[in-house]
């Protein structure tokens, strides 16, 4: 009887030790694959992609993995921050490097104001009125021309390719910025889900009214990720609208297009796991790729309609995402 | 004047905002999950209507019975076949079933029917009653009567007969209504179908003063929600009166805004609502 906690914690040892050899493996794979592929191909972009959106995931990972805000809003975020610092680079010619800083800020202020209305409301209602939020937005954008242009969208001015004005010649440099700010996310995540914080959060979303009364302050908890969670998906704005060049508020703004799409790749991965979103994004963007390519001139929308089919099917027969299947696979060894 | 013509033509087309909102908040107040997909089901409401008066020559008005009927059957499956299995998981799988109920309806309906606008050619589409200095296009009156006639039956129904009063049951108290007996799958899937047809049904009679496309059901999945949210999630009644509410703040609002600001105004309003009465503006305790 004795034996027994010993035994557990060497084999967590071991399990912990195997994990950290996993991810490091998984790093040194993503550093070496860019040199891979061509540096102006179409596979590294998609490489690219993944990496934009996986970050996305994450970060919407933040607030709904941890504290069971669904929310439906998250492209209000994200546009916000590709039109600030747009906006800051072609009215007054500021480098993207401080239009992140102002775009994280930015992003805070936007979150913190939503929390003010929205944060204690739950379920369907918080999702209900991100839905409102994100179009907001989307409408605000369209419709306040002198600023954001409008429905025409802004481009990114072209300059000479470097560092400083975060522009470059070939996809590597925009590879490895994204590689990083999805790295970043996923720590920021792991960090929030091992302190004291996730614990509180983990006892909210359990049982609110058990939380609350044992004197947890669910509503700052709540309150804290959701403006952490909202401040970095506006910087991932900022490298979207860095990488694409071109953007206008449908497609920044767009409910299914960002918001869904970033719950849907968490969701599909396993929500609440750091892991989750990297497994979604690796599976859901090349999908869509594919069946962009393939089709996208015979059949415009079926890339779409296999997304919506994906995301019934998942949340139908493994509502606990992927993740949930491979551990369970794994465990039977 | 200017302004009470405004309140007219908001009252009339609030009178089919009405009934599209009532199938949300019926589903909602049966099945306590949101339908996300709500407004797709009009755009079916839509198409069908269209091709019925393209291919049968039926006018709307008719073709919105057709449009109930067929949307009614389909409910049906979808909720017997997708929604029924999510009634006991955690709020993410349910919201994100009818999330990608929205997605899957949309792109279908982009395949099979193209991206193009389709409207209607009726007889009467650029008549109009005058009252005095006021002018009432006869679409909207008729959308707003067929709107009337169909939820004073749905009324009816859940007032008299006894399936509609076993779903006001299941609506107030789930279980206590398994326990007395009643076959809540059954009410369940039937609400469900009544729910979406009646939104088919508000779909189809705007289509003599609205273009129909697959993509349509964005412009209405705000305005649906703020009408239900405003009378109280799963209050019917509430719903008559937000949906009227909402017609009228929005032809309200056109009067002082430039008209791209007028959902704007809408989407204040819903989240105000939100954060200040979740319960609805009329709570009935």
């Amino acid at each position: 009887m004795s034996q027994a906690p010993v035994d557990r914690s060497a084999s967590d040892a071991v399990a912990a030790r195997r994990r950290r050899i996993g991810w490091g493996v998984l790093l040194v794979a993503a550093v070496i694959l860019p040199w891979l592929l061509p540096e102006q191909g179409y596979t590294l972009r998609v490489a690219c992609l993944i990496l934009l959106f996986a970050a996305l995931a994450q970060a919407w990972n933040i607030a709904a993995g941890l504290s069971g805000l669904i929310s439906l809003g998250h492209a209000g975020f994200f546009g916000a921050g590709a039109y600030v610092s747009t906006l800051l680079l072609i009215n007054f010619g500021i480098s993207p490097w401080f239009g992140m800083v102002a775009a994280l800020l930015f992003g805070a202020l936007l979150a913190a104001l939503l929390s003010l209305p929205t944060l204690r409301l739950r379920g369907h209602y918080f999702a209900l009125a991100t839905i409102a939020f994100g179009e907001v937005m989307r409408v605000i954008g369209n419709s306040w021309s002198d600023v954001t242009g409008g429905p025409v969208g802004l481009s990114v001015p072209f300059s000479q390719p470097s560092f400083a004005v975060m522009q470059f010649q070939s996809l590597r440099p925009y590879y490895f910025l994204l590689l990083v700010a999805l790295i970043i996310t996923c720590l920021v995540f792991e960090r929030i889900r091992r302190g004291a914080l996730g614990l509180r959060l983990r006892a909210l979303k359990n049982h609110p009214d058990a939380a609350a009364s044992l004197g947890v302050d669910t509503t700052r908890a709540k309150f804290t990720v959701a403006v952490i969670s909202g401040a970095i998906t506006a910087v991932i704005g900022v490298l979207y609208a860095q990488f694409m060049f071109f953007f206008d508020p449908d497609t920044v703004f767009s409910l299914a297009g960002i918001s869904v799409r970033a719950a849907l790749i968490t969701i599909i991965g396993g929500m609440g796991a750091v892991a989750g979103p990297l497994i979604g994004a690796v599976l859901i963007i090349p999908i869509e790729e594919l069946t962009n390519m393939l089709f996208s001139s015979t059949a415009a929308g079926l890339s779409q309609l296999v997304f919506g089919a994906v995301l019934i099917a998942v949340v139908i027969w493994q509502p606990r995402g992927l993740l949930s299947l491979l551990t369970r696979l794994g465990g039977k060894r | 004047m200017e302004i009470l013509q405004a309140l007219v033509n908001g009252l009339l087309i609030g009178g089919v905002y009405a009934v599209i909102s009532i199938g949300l908040t019926l589903v909602f107040g049966v099945m306590s999950i949101i339908n996300f997909a709500q407004a797709e089901f009009l755009m079916l409401g839509m198409f069908i209507a269209f091709f019925c008066w393209q291919y049968l020559g039926l006018d709307p008005m008719f073709g919105a019975l057709v449009a109930f009927a067929v949307v009614f059957a389909f409910g049906m499956l979808v909720q017997r076949g997708l929604i029924e299995r999510v009634m006991k998981a955690p709020d993410v799988a349910q919201i994100f079933l009818t999330v990608g109920l929205l997605i899957v309806l949309e792109n279908a309906a982009l395949l099979a029917f193209g991206s193009d606008f389709r409207s209607v050619q009726v007889p009467y589409q650029t008549s109009a009653i005058r009252l005095g200095e006021l002018i009432i296009g006869v679409p909207y009156l008729l959308a707003f009567a067929v709107s009337l006639v169909a939820g004073i039956l749905l009324w009816a129904f859940l007032r008299f007969t006894w399936l509609g009063q076993a779903m006001r049951a299941t609506s107030q108290d789930a279980n206590a209504a398994l326990s007395l007996g009643m076959d809540v799958r059954r009410i369940r899937q039937i609400a469900f179908g009544l729910g979406v047809g009646m939104t088919a049904l508000g779909g189809a009679v705007i289509l003599p003063y609205f273009t129909a496309s697959p993509t349509i059901g964005g412009q209405f999945v705000v305005l649906m929600f703020t009408a239900v949210v405003l009378g109280g999630l799963g209050n019917v009644l509430g719903a008559v009166i937000g949906g009227l509410a909402v017609g009228v703040i929005q032809t309200m609002s056109t009067l002082v805004l430039p008209i791209q600001l007028q959902n704007l105004v809408l989407f204040i309003v819903f989240i105000l609502v939100l954060a200040l009465r979740p319960e609805g503006l009329l709570r009935q305790k």
